[in-house]
């Protein structure tokens, strides 16, 4: 028994050395780096692509999913998978929306309903995946399912119109930012930075290294896994209200039931391009923001080019089995070593 | 430990039945009644007319709901609404199956994959069953009647005049389109290609893209299109969710009065648009005469009635309406152009 615990103990000890996440990671330079070239290139190539009108947007189209992306990544660095965010989103959106309409309460309101409603949904994930020792994607895939149902449930088949613009704090237009700067970027930088610095300084961030790297082992070495893990899905549901906001900000007066569909499939694909393994144990949330623009640089920069829009699909899709490839060769390289 | 394993047990559970139960709600109407064997020619009073949207709880599919539960209560039959809650061919197949089991008199379909609803309206046929499409036809099937909204030349020719009208009769315009392979929407684009290049030859259309069905997605392409073409006057939104998107994009850009939109938008998402200018009209047809006329054929498919003959109709929204025998369709009529003035008569 006690070789059994001390084997663990020792792993972990190893893992958590060897997984700290360095300041910036190779893979954030080889992202920034493409970016870089893809910002040149279509500068160049288009009238108007390096200009406020088209990146201002672009950023804000990029905020909800990277913005999401920060509680992903910690799901992911945990081992775990949130595949339903796309429905928190909808619950949120369409809530918060039908109150936008029917009490028309101010902006504050609005974020704080959609953000309480997105923490207890991601509550209700966190505890099924803490306490029931289910692999998290099956657990996420029910509550996507339940969480849908609720959503359309309170859609009651119709679309929510006529929605105010109290929220235009958010959107893309003039009252979305300042100095050239869009609040939600802005909103989903700190969000990223303190992320940042909380996956690398707090004790509670460093665990979540050591929960993905070895659950085990991590409980063995003393470590709160179950509450832990309970707040990263929480997390990641207040991020999923927020981003709620954001979603009915940029979009148009009509809340229709597509909100938010496809989006855990977005914020996923930010989350691996940007470096973050899937086997967990590794991953840098400045990872998964470079990731997120850089999937909608390729999107609109298809647009841009007047190429077909299909393509865009093509190059996103590049980009994950690129990603996931070297994850996957760093991680069998470093077994043999 | 032991504690939490059983509340995680009766978590686990509850959400499994929870998941359960949402499966139940949206896949069985009750109030349903299986009456196996169709009787074809009986009267109006045991008719079951059933209608499988492409998608169950958007307005529009909602509005034809509304039409043909109207026609149900006038034409004394009962009338089944139930579609998939995602535009899925697979899940829309599961629902035309369990109507075929529940053997209904007549069947109208909305498919999301023509083809692949042909085999099975065939198999409803085999059953005894009436089969036709409504809104969105299967060409290559067994459909005795398709219940067509406005042709496509009334469709893309509309909403050509709108916009161009607002462009001043010239000038650069993009379509913000949504499925890549909706059969419709292609066809529409068709006729405006070619009307564009006959009747505008000092307009052109310098690109299509497509945002798939996300309102999102549609803003963001919009305002790409703005970026990259800056002589770009106009925009077409060419389905119910980049109609609204592409009119916000111009708002969110300032350009309101610059940049001119039409689109294919339900009234009630249009109209804050249409108010402040950023839409130049939205082009649609009456949804839910489009249902009533869907029931009202229902009938006569089953009472061997003539589509042809719509004088006893008692709705006026079907004036228009024609039957074109060697093609088996059925037209609503001439698209109806919403504006500011309008738009507000509509509750969809």
């Amino acid at each position: 028994m006690t070789t059994d615990t001390a084997a663990p103990v020792r792993s972990a000890q190893l893992s958590l050395r060897r997984i700290l996440p360095p300041i910036v990671t190779g893979q954030e330079i080889v992202l920034l780096a493409v970016l870089v070239v893809l910002w040149v290139v279509l500068g160049i190539f288009t009238p108007a692509f390096l200009t406020p009108g088209s990146i201002g947007p672009l950023l804000v189209q990029v905020a909800p999913i990277a913005l999401i992306g920060v509680g992903m990544t910690f799901v992911i660095i945990t081992a775990g998978i949130d595949v339903s965010v796309a429905a928190m989103i909808m619950v949120s959106a369409v809530t918060t929306a039908r109150m936008l309409v029917a009490f028309d309460i101010p902006a504050i309101l609005a974020v704080l309903v959609a953000v309480v409603i997105g923490s207890a949904l991601g509550a209700l994930n966190g505890l099924l995946i803490a306490y029931g020792r289910v692999h998290p994607i099956i657990i996420t895939f029910g509550t996507a399912n339940l969480f849908q149902w609720l959503g359309l449930r309170v859609f009651d088949s119709s679309t929510v119109n006529g929605i105010p613009s109290t929220l235009e704090f958010f959107g893309r237009g003039g009252a979305g930012s300042t100095f050239g700067v869009p609040h939600s970027f802005a909103i989903a930088v700190l969000a990223v930075a303190a992320a940042w610095w909380f996956l690398r300084y707090a004790k509670a961030g460093r665990n979540l290294y050591a929960i993905g790297g070895n659950q085990n082992a991590a409980r063995l070495a003393g470590i709160k896994v179950q509450p832990r893990l309970v707040w990263v899905y929480v997390i990641t549901g207040a991020l999923a209200g927020l981003a709620a906001c954001m979603v009915i900000a940029t979009g148009t007066a009509t809340l229709d039931q597509s909100v938010g569909s496809g989006k855990e499939l977005q914020v996923i694909a930010a989350v691996v391009i940007g470096g973050t393994s899937i086997l967990g144990g590794r991953g840098s949330v400045v990872g998964t923001l470079l990731g997120a623009i850089l999937v909608q640089t390729v999107v609109s920069g298809v647009t841009q080019l007047g190429w077909p829009t299909q393509l865009g699909f093509l190059f996103v899709g590049i980009f994950i089995l690129i990603a996931v490839g070297t994850d996957l060769i760093r991680e069998r390289t470093r077994r043999r070593a | 430990m032991k504690i939490s394993r059983k509340i995680a047990g009766a978590l686990a559970l509850s959400a499994a039945a929870a998941v359960v139960l949402a499966g139940c709600t949206s896949r069985n109407d009750p109030g349903q009644t299986a009456e196996p064997g169709a009787t074809d020619g009986a009267s109006t009073e045991d008719l079951t007319i059933a209608f499988v949207p492409k998608l169950q709880g958007i307005p529009y599919f909602e509005a034809m709901n509304t039409g043909g539960q109207q026609a149900a209560e006038e034409l004394g039959f009962e009338w089944l609404y139930q579609g998939p809650t995602t535009a899925d061919a697979a899940a829309q197949a599961d629902i035309v199956r369990s109507f075929i089991q529940q053997g209904v008199d007549v069947l109208f379909v909305a498919p999301n994959d023509p083809n692949s609803m042909a085999p099975l309206l065939e198999e409803a046929q085999a059953a005894g069953i009436h089969v036709a499409t409504t809104d969105t036809d299967a060409p290559d099937s067994v459909r005795e009647v398709f219940v067509n909204q406005a042709s496509v030349d009334g469709i893309g020719e509309a909403l050509t005049d709108t916009l161009l009208e607002a462009m001043g009769g010239s000038g650069q315009y993009a379509i913000v389109s949504c499925g890549e392979t909706a059969a419709n929407l292609n066809a529409w684009i068709e006729v405006q290609e070619a009307y564009t290049a006959s009747e505008y030859p000092d307009a052109e259309i310098v690109d299509i893209v497509y945002a798939g069905e996300d309102q999102a997605a549609a803003t963001q392409m919009a305002t790409d299109l703005m970026n990259s073409h800056p002589d770009l006057t106009g925009l077409v939104g060419e389905c119910t969710s980049s109609a609204p998107g592409v009119a916000q994009a111009v708002e969110d850009a300032g350009r309101t009065g610059e940049v001119f939109t039409v689109g294919l938008g339900t009234p009630q998402s249009m109209l804050p648009y249409l108010e402040s200018g950023s839409s130049s009209g939205s082009i649609l047809w009456d949804v839910e005469a489009l249902g009533y006329l869907t029931g009202w054929a229902g009938v006569q498919l089953a009472t061997d009635g003539d589509l042809g003959d719509l004088s006893g109709v008692d709705n006026e929204a079907l004036a228009e309406a024609e039957y074109d025998e060697s093609t088996g369709v059925l037209l609503l009529g001439p698209p109806t152009v919403f504006t500011a003035e309008n738009a507000g008569d509509y509750d969809y």
